[in-house]
């Protein structure tokens, strides 16, 4: 029997030939998960139809987790063990999400690696878990409505997720027995979804807007020949359709001279009218805003909001996205109007609002009949498809780029970028480092990501330490560090000293970073501050200098210093490095440079003095030929 | 695949500072359809880090060469010199002054009344400048004359330094 099937090469006969591979948008609110089937790209529904799986996994003492639907009807009841937006905390520390975490109704416990547990009945979950829990919910809907096992899955991320987020992402689905094919950047996906390879006039320059719940996302891509390359990246992780809700509600509140103390029902009832009136505000002119059943002392009348006054309180909150696009072109060096293509993505994105600015912004319509909640799974299952070997041909190559800047840490709490975002992955980059004492033996590497001239405003992805340098005078050891970078964005770093060999190597596994605030921050304040990390990184730099000298006239003076010195001489200098010491620890970096020149003209003679003094007796005792 | 090649050979191109960009990217593309790591998902191991490689040294190739100033470095650097070593640090004086003055200028921009009019001619004259330094790497290395055209990328790359931080400033400004 077997010999009659006979097929096409590349048309298979059988359908359970073709390999199953997913598409999983692991989303804070909402997840989904997308298949290629018969040529097109679905989301996959539960047994009840519905498409969105809330991210939300309620714990229980003795049974399976909850997922979905399910757990999110115990949010309130159940708090303590009903876990949402945990992609919040993904590849987070303890301490970021002490900080920001404060919303949040869980017990947090620290682990040994500084990562973040939550405490439940059934144990301690980090986030990783959590997450797997429902990428596991996920995959079992996909197989059980495909009928068969999966090859593998491609699962996105935000464009600025970072390494630590990235690696997270991974190990969830790692843990959840899932293959990752690739990684993939939401926006890429969004792009992926609407086919443009296909038609000849979609080539081009394309820019994809994502504006979600609470993150805004830009990306810049390159549509040529089937290779979708992303040019830049950028955008803003702490903006999105919540700021819309609420600078609505702001205004409800002055307009009601409501005192600004608010309790939790009473924002949560400003919040949902907020909603209300955007998405009515979408469809009329003017909304009537009821106050019935507010949770307060008073009763309010009706309040009426029109659309042209809607506008005006959110476009302050759309020009920061606008600005964002902008930038991204610059770094992408492409002119709005080279732009052939704008394809929208996220929920907020279904705001007129935003519709029209975007659209006036570029000048053309806008490519938004995908709806913005399932384009990106959509997109991760065309290119789960595509690599998992089931298109032959000319299939669709993405190429991504390297979001936030990579770097180590130097002298002086100062970061020397190794490798610039935007950079084309894979990528390796290698960078030679010396060392800053005499007989240094050992050498922290520091590996950081952002776009920042400081340690402490950069996050710290990991640290490690190369042992064995052979002792050499300061400055003659060489250690090449080499960052490589895969096409997940995955990072993996390894050191070597270079005249004797010695290496060392480490895998990022990061264990604590960033506040959502800092990452928001990365590449905007890399702008506006410019000017004050050029004069931080001066202070710095003059810091380490005036350390140098310090510790180079604190060793010669114990050394020898009562030996060759008047005391009146010693006195003198032992002043100038006082008062250079004290300077030292102050703000003002040419007040250093200055007494490091005081400093080194007092010692100037006293180095000549060691200087004559080591000739002679090196010479001492030996005949002129002996030399 | 052969990553330990020069990056023109890699891609079939003669070692020149004239380069096809527009070209040099489509040979670019089809070299990373047949190497890229994602067409070797299900592959082994070793073909998944092999694949990383190459694209990794692909990557490296197309970056030095699409762009003037690391191309010239590039091929001086095939020819054995090393015109970025820290030791190399002699420029003519009047390009060292016309340094300053531009370096000045720059500076100025910050107060300027017209900030923008003031960048946008700014970066006529650097570019202007970029172009007329190519041109002249580019005859002295045909004719073979590489201390000439060690001159021109060393000053070339002063002004690329320049358009950095001019774009950066621009940046700043618009926001």
């Amino acid at each position: 029997m077997a010999l009659l099937q006979i097929a096409e090469p590349g048309q298979s006969a059988k359908p359970h030939q073709r390999k199953l591979a997913v598409g999983i948008d692991l989303g804070t609110t909402h997840s989904l998960v997308a298949s290629v089937r018969s040529g097109q790209a679905e989301t996959l529904p539960n047994s009840l139809g519905e498409h969105l799986l809330p991210s939300v996994v309620r714990y229980l003492a003795d049974d399976a987790p909850q997922v979905g639907t399910k757990a999110q009807a115990h949010l309130v009841n159940d708090a303590a063990n009903t876990v949402m937006s945990v992609k919040r905390l993904m590849g987070r520390g303890i301490e970021d999400v002490k900080r920001f975490g404060e919303n949040m109704p869980y017990l947090f416990e620290a682990c040994d690696q500084g990562m973040p547990f939550i405490s439940t009945v059934s144990g301690l979950k980090s986030p990783v878990q959590v997450s797997a829990d429902i990428l596991r919910a996920l995959v079992q809907r996909a197989q059980s409505s495909l009928g068969g096992e999966l090859v593998g899955a491609v699962i996105t991320v935000p464009a600025y997720f970072d390494d630590a987020q990235r690696q997270a992402t991974k190990d969830a689905a790692q843990l959840a027995g899932i293959q990752v094919l690739r990684l993939l950047n939401e926006p890429t996906a969004a792009a992926v979804a609407y086919g443009l390879e296909h038609n000849q006039q979609d080539q081009g320059t394309v820019a994809v807007f994502d504006l979600g719940g609470g993150t805004f996302d830009i990306s810049i891509l390159r549509m040529e020949q089937g290779v979708f390359e992303v040019l830049a990246t950028g955008g803003d992780s702490a903006l999105g359709g919540d700021d819309f809700d609420q600078a609505l509600a702001e205004w409800m509140r002055q307009e009601r001279q409501i005192p600004s103390q608010l309790d939790l029902a009473q924002q949560r009832f400003l919040l949902r009218l907020a909603r209300t009136a955007k998405e009515l505000l979408s469809e009329v002119e003017t909304a009537q805003l009821c106050f019935e059943g507010w949770p307060g002392e008073q009763v309010y009348a009706e309040l009426v909001l029109t659309r042209e006054q809607m506008n005006a309180l959110l476009n302050p909150i759309v020009d920061k996205a606008i600005r964002a696009t902008k930038r991204a072109l610059r770094d992408a060096k492409v002119a709005l109007g080279d732009v052939s293509r704008v394809v929208m993505v996220g929920g907020s994105t279904r705001s007129l609002l935003v519709q029209e600015r975007v659209s006036d912004l570029f000048g053309q319509p806008l490519l938004n009949d995908i709806d913005p909640d399932r384009v990106v799974a959509l997109g991760a299952a065309r290119q789960a498809d595509v690599l998992a070997g089931n298109q032959s041909g000319d299939e669709l190559l993405l190429l991504d780029v390297l979001p936030l800047s990579l770097g180590l840490e130097t002298m002086g709490g100062l970061v020397e970028r190794v490798i610039d975002r935007n950079t084309p992955i894979p990528v390796a980059r290698a960078q030679e480092f010396t060392t800053y004492q005499d007989g240094q033996t050992a050498m922290a590497i520091h590996v950081l990501q952002g776009e920042r001239e400081l340690v402490q405003d950069c996050r710290s992805l990991s640290r490690f330490e190369l042992r064995g340098i052979p002792a050499m005078a300061a400055g003659a050891a060489k250690v090449r560090v080499t960052f490589q970078v895969d096409a997940d964005g995955l990072l993996e770093v390894s050191a070597r000293e270079l005249t004797s060999g010695v290496a060392a190597s480490v895998q990022v596994k990061p264990s604590f970073g960033l506040s959502d605030v800092q990452i928001a921050d990365m590449i905007k304040a890399s702008w506006s501050n410019v000017e004050d990390d050029r004069s931080a990184r001066s202070l710095r730099e003059q810091q380490v200098e005036a350390d140098r000298l310090v510790e180079a006239v604190a060793i010669a003076l114990a050394e020898d210093g009562e030996r060759l010195l008047t005391s009146k001489e010693l006195q003198t200098i032992e002043e100038q490095m006082a008062q250079l010491v004290l300077v030292r620890n102050g703000q003002d970096h040419h007040a250093i440079a200055k007494q490091i020149e005081i400093m080194a003209k007092a010692s100037d003679t006293y180095a000549a003095m060691r200087m004559d003094d080591s000739i002679k007796r090196a010479l001492a005792g030996k005949a002129v030929d002996q030399l | 695949m052969n990553i330990t090649q020069d990056y023109f050979s890699c891609y079939g191109l003669p070692c020149s500072f004239i380069v096809d960009v527009v070209a040099l990217r489509k040979l670019h593309h089809s070299l990373q359809h047949q190497h890229h790591p994602d067409r070797f998902v299900s592959a082994p191991d070793s073909k998944q880090r092999r694949a990383v490689q190459i694209t990794t040294y692909l990557n490296q190739a197309y970056a030095t060469l699409s762009e003037p100033l690391k191309r010239g470095i590039y091929l001086l650097q095939l020819e054995g010199m090393d015109p970025l070593a820290p030791t190399n640090t002699q420029m003519p004086m009047d390009f060292l002054l016309q340094q300053i003055e531009l370096r000045e200028s720059l500076d100025d921009i910050h107060s300027a009344q017209d900030p923008e009019s003031k960048i946008d001619s700014m970066s006529a004259l650097l570019t202007h400048q970029a172009s007329q330094l190519e041109s002249e790497f580019a005859q002295a290395y045909q004719a073979s004359d590489l201390s000439v055209a060690e001159t021109a990328v060393r000053k070339l790359q002063f002004i690329v330094k320049l358009q950095q931080q001019l774009d950066a400033l621009e940046g700043v400004l618009l926001d």
